[in-house]
């Protein structure tokens, strides 16, 4: 623990496979982020506070509560108060739970770097006093924790608890996750992304087009994206169970030519959609994730 | 080749086994489990196969072992036309060539020719072949013989016949040299223009198994004008003593062109008497009838002709016209009863052909000249005279004269010439109410012949009323019954005579007979019948045999004379008796047949009018496949499958063995596998 808390400047830069030992999600989170945030001296993109933006006219419909009965007294008028933001936005997870997830050849599966990585950006944004909740799905929903600042700990025990078996999709359990955001959240969406880049973003659209801000964050293993294998051996799909006989020295090439054109399509995709789009090697530690995490809530608040 | 069963050839799919052992290394037992195989299953197929043969040798010697191994039990063996091929290839062809009348139409004959030819210039060196040309009977040349000159001599010799088309005797002809043959192929071809006319003759002949039958159709589409003289009729009549006979002539057009003013002519001996112009519709018939001509005693020979057209046989019709024949009658009666003869004076003093010369005698007035003088002498209702008019009527029946004896009231029979009568004659027998009928006739009798056709006479109309019962005995000849048993109408031979007895009256006392429509035909016949009577034949058809001592026109001939002549319409002697049957002349050609016994100066010229058959002229074509299908007894379009022929159990073994040789290069392969792979394995683990 003491290793981990230590001040250097590689410090915060903490093996994923390490932070797997941890047994608290919540530890594992706060030494992620503080550790993060401490190496940072400054957090430039925190402090985003509420700020009186301008009057408008009352429009019916508008929450009586917002009307600005001092400014009513002075003009006989009915305006409504509209503020910069609101600090505490909902924060939700939307974590692939499927056979896929499960997936790790260095001893750190896809799922427990996906955990820490949902814990963290839970921590960070329930120390920003942000609503916290969490969707865990496969090919349907498999958990639902809606945001909630009372929720963190629910969230992390969720986290805590889920394990990956069946098969998933994405079209499916995320069109029916985007009736559970009627308010306008941030939106992780945590993910191998095995299926062609169309149908991933057609999966993911109607969560944006519903005012959300969607991160995706493409989690893959090592052996995933340099395949890595030798021998010409029966591989099997976990999620459909079908075999077929390799032979890698024929293949790793074009392997990962597909995989980086995959990666490549979706970030174009992403970009084109105006979502945030970040992929995660499970090798690589949690650090690019959370700057991609608070450079997009930067973001935002430059946006509005 | 062919297969005995070919579905285990399925089981050459095997030699996919040593291709994949080859293709494939072992697979490795342990799996990879992998998140998702989304991009490896976009990466083509061959690059996740181990793709390269590394031993071919080996590869190749399993597969020929299996593949020969899969052919020796799929049990292959020779068909006949592949064992033809390898004996040597020998086809029994059998070449059919119609040389019917019709076969003149436009240029049929040449055509026909043509293809026989043909099919003679493509016989191999030990095919075998025959040729028969057919009309309605067939003949053939050499019998499967391999001279092609010879055959090819005999197509151009070869001439058209005045005969009709049938099928059956040459296919009979056909089935009879296939059978016989030895040859492994067996075909028929047959040329024709195919009329539907002689199909029938067809219908029971069945070319052996495994004949190929390959019909060539001369006949074309062309629409051509068919004019025929179908028949003609004569009409007699007397004028100034003399008889004349007046022709009318049928024509039938059995095309579908209209003929406008078609010249047609009647010529006697040759020579023109008269033209005439006519019009016969398209598919119709017209009739032209000729100004009347005298009669000679002599047979006249009569020909209609008309212009040619492009079938020039049926163009013109022969006949002969003699001097109608007269049957002299003597009927005997009783005196003072000359009311019972009026009804049969009557009924035959009608007819021309032949006419009935009636004389009239009561019995006390009646000669013994006057009995000589008739063919036919009818005792109506009297009793055979006594004295010598009885006697000469005994002798006359017994010469081979005819006796019609109708029994009446006053018939008394003396008893010393019974032999006259088949029986004893009884009392009158009366029938109450409405009268008896007949209820029994011999129709295959020839009095009675006439009548047997529906429509054709109602025997069973006259009531009889009374009539004479006959005590016959069992052996009778009774032509006709009436309901209660009792004969009617008896037959009876004496010497070389008939007597034909009538147990009613032939008047209207005791029945109804005489006022009815039979009546007529009924009395001729008798008349016919007793006087022995044969109509003159005016013409006869190609192909029939002339039996001279059958035909009426040449009784006085004597036909065991050397010198005995005839001769053909083309002035060409024939031989009118062959191995001890003489007298009998194949008719093999229209026009008028000329015989004459050249030793006896006072028997005159006979001459006989032949016509084709017109039948021929109905040029209605059959499809061919039927005729094949009909000869061949399968489908006209299997024509080309050749069915394999009956053969020997040890020929069936022979073609068979073919299995035997693939099952020993299969174990060869085998072997040779083992030896190589051995090696293979041997170095592979010894590189040194």
């Amino acid at each position: 623990m003491s290793t981990v808390a230590t001040t250097s400047p590689g410090a915060r830069f903490i093996d994923p496979k390490v932070l797997a030992r941890v047994g608290s999600l919540e530890l594992a989170a706060r030494i992620v982020v503080e550790g993060f945030i401490n190496g940072l001296h400054k957090a430039p993109y925190l402090g985003v506070s509420v700020d009186f933006a301008e009057h408008r006219g009352y429009m019916p419909g508008d929450d009586i509560r917002r009307i600005d009965w001092r400014l009513f007294a002075r003009t006989d008028r009915y305006y409504v108060k509209q503020f910069e933001a609101d600090t505490n936005t909902n924060f939700s997870v939307l974590f692939d739970v499927s056979k896929s997830m499960s997936f790790g050849s260095r001893g750190l599966t896809k799922l427990d770097y996906g955990r820490f990585l949902a814990a963290c950006l839970s921590y960070l944004s329930h120390k920003q006093r942000d609503r916290v909740g969490i969707v865990t799905f496969d090919e349907d929903i498999v958990e639902r924790v809606p945001p909630s600042a009372k929720h963190f700990d629910v969230t992390l025990h969720t986290l805590d608890r889920m394990t990956a078996g069946r098969p998933g999709a994405l079209g499916p359990p995320l069109y029916k996750a985007t009736e559970f955001f009627k308010r306008r959240s941030i939106l992780v969406i945590i993910s191998d992304f095995y299926d062609e880049p169309e149908k991933v973003l057609d999966a993911v659209k109607p969560l944006r087009f519903a005012g959300n801000d969607v991160i995706m964050f493409h989690v893959l293993d090592p052996a995933e994206v340099d395949f890595p294998y030798d021998e010409s051996s029966s591989f099997q799909d976990l999620e459909t169970g079908r075999k077929i006989p390799v032979v890698p020295d024929k293949l790793r090439e074009q392997y990962r030519g597909l995989v980086q054109d995959h990666i490549e399509a979706l970030t174009s995709l992403c970009s084109q959609n105006r979502i945030d789009y970040a992929f995660l090697n499970t090798k690589v530690p949690l650090d690019p994730a959370l700057f991609k995490y608070l450079a997009m809530r930067h973001k935002m608040t430059k946006v509005r | 080749m062919s297969f005995l069963t070919p579905l285990l050839l399925a089981a050459i799919a095997a030699l996919g086994v040593p291709v994949l052992i080859h293709m494939i290394q072992r697979q490795r037992t342990d799996i990879v489990e992998f998140p998702s195989l989304m991009f490896v299953r976009k990466i083509p197929f061959h690059s996740m196969r181990r793709q390269r043969v590394r031993h071919w040798l080996l590869l190749l010697l399993r597969c020929a072992a299996l593949a020969l191994l899969v052919a020796a039990f799929a049990r292959p063996f020779l068909q006949s036309a592949a064992l033809a091929a390898v004996t040597g290839g020998s086809r029994e062809v059998v070449i059919l060539v119609d040389r019917s009348y019709s076969m003149g139409l436009a240029n049929r004959w040449e055509r026909a020719r043509d293809a026989a030819r043909g099919v003679v210039r493509d016989l191999a060196s030990d095919d075998l072949a025959t040729l028969i040309f057919f009309d309605s009977g067939a003949q053939s040349g050499a019998r499967s013989t391999t001279d092609r000159a010879s055959l090819l001599a005999a197509i151009d010799a070869a001439e058209l016949s005045a005969g009709t088309t049938r099928y059956g005797p040459a296919l009979q002809l056909a089935q009879g040299i296939l059978e016989e043959s030895e040859q492994p192929r067996l075909e028929t071809v047959l040329i024709s223009d195919f009329q539907r006319v002689g199909v029938d003759s067809a219908a029971n002949t069945l070319l052996p198994p495994g004949t190929v039958l390959t019909p060539v159709s001369v006949a074309d589409d062309t629409e051509s004008v068919n004019i025929s003289v179908a028949g003609a009729s004569v009409q007699r009549d007397i004028f100034s003593g003399r008889e004349r006979a007046t022709v009318t002539a049928r024509l039938a057009n059995r095309g579908g062109v209209p003929v406008e003013s078609l010249q047609v002519a009647l010529e006697l001996n040759g020579r023109e008497l008269e033209s005439l112009p006519v019009t016969v519709g398209a598919n119709s018939s017209a009739t032209v009838t000729f100004a009347p001509f005298t009669v000679e005693d002599t047979a006249m020979p009569i020909s209609v002709r008309t212009e040619g057209d492009a079938l020039p046989h049926d163009d013109v019709f022969h006949f002969t016209v003699s001097a109608g024949d007269v049957v002299p009658v003597l009927i005997i009666g009783s005196p003072g009863a000359g009311e019972a003869n009026l009804f049969l004076v009557r009924a035959l003093g009608i007819g021309t052909s032949p006419s009935f010369e009636v004389t009239v005698r009561s019995v006390d007035q009646v000669t013994a000249d006057d009995v000589a003088e008739a063919a036919v002498v009818v005792l109506n209702d009297v009793g055979l005279p006594s004295g010598p008019n009885g006697a000469a009527i005994t002798r006359f029946v017994e010469a081979g004269g005819g006796l019609w004896v109708v029994l009446g009231e006053r018939v008394r029979w003396p008893g010393d010439n019974l032999a006259l009568l088949p029986g004893t004659v009884d009392a009158p027998a009366d029938r109450d109410g409405r009268g008896g009928a007949l209820g029994f006739v011999d129709y295959s009798h020839p009095v009675f012949e006439v009548f047997s056709t529906p429509r054709s006479g109602d025997l069973t109309s006259p009531r009889f009323f009374r009539y004479r019962p006959l005590d016959l005995p069992p052996d009778a000849s009774v032509l006709a019954r009436f309901d209660d048993g009792e004969p009617a109408l008896v037959e009876h031979a004496v010497g070389a005579g008939r007597v034909l007895v009538w147990t009613s009256t032939i008047d209207s006392f005791w029945n109804d007979f005489a006022l009815k429509p039979i009546y007529l035909p009924f009395a001729h016949r008798v008349v016919q019948h007793l006087a022995d009577y044969n109509q003159p034949t005016p013409y006869l058809t190609v192909g029939q045999v002339l039996d001279l001592a059958q035909y009426p026109g040449a009784v006085e001939l004597d036909l065991t004379s050397a010198n005995l002549v005839v001769r053909d319409p083309l002035e060409e002697r024939v031989n009118a008796g062959d191995d001890g049957r003489a007298g009998f002349i194949e008719l093999s050609r229209p026009g008028f047949y000329e015989i004459r016994d050249t030793d006896a100066s006072d028997t005159g010229l006979v001459r006989v009018a032949v016509n084709v058959d017109l039948d021929e002229s109905n040029l209605e074509p059959v499809d061919p496949d039927e005729l094949v299908a009909a000869a061949t007894g399968r489908a006209g379009g299997d024509r080309e499958v050749t069915t394999e022929r009956e053969l020997a159990p040890e020929a069936l073994e022979r073609r068979q063995t073919l299995w035997w040789y693939l099952l020993i290069g299969a174990l060869g392969f085998l072997a040779a596998e083992t030896v190589v792979s051995n090696r293979l394995s041997r170095t592979e683990l010894d590189p040194d």
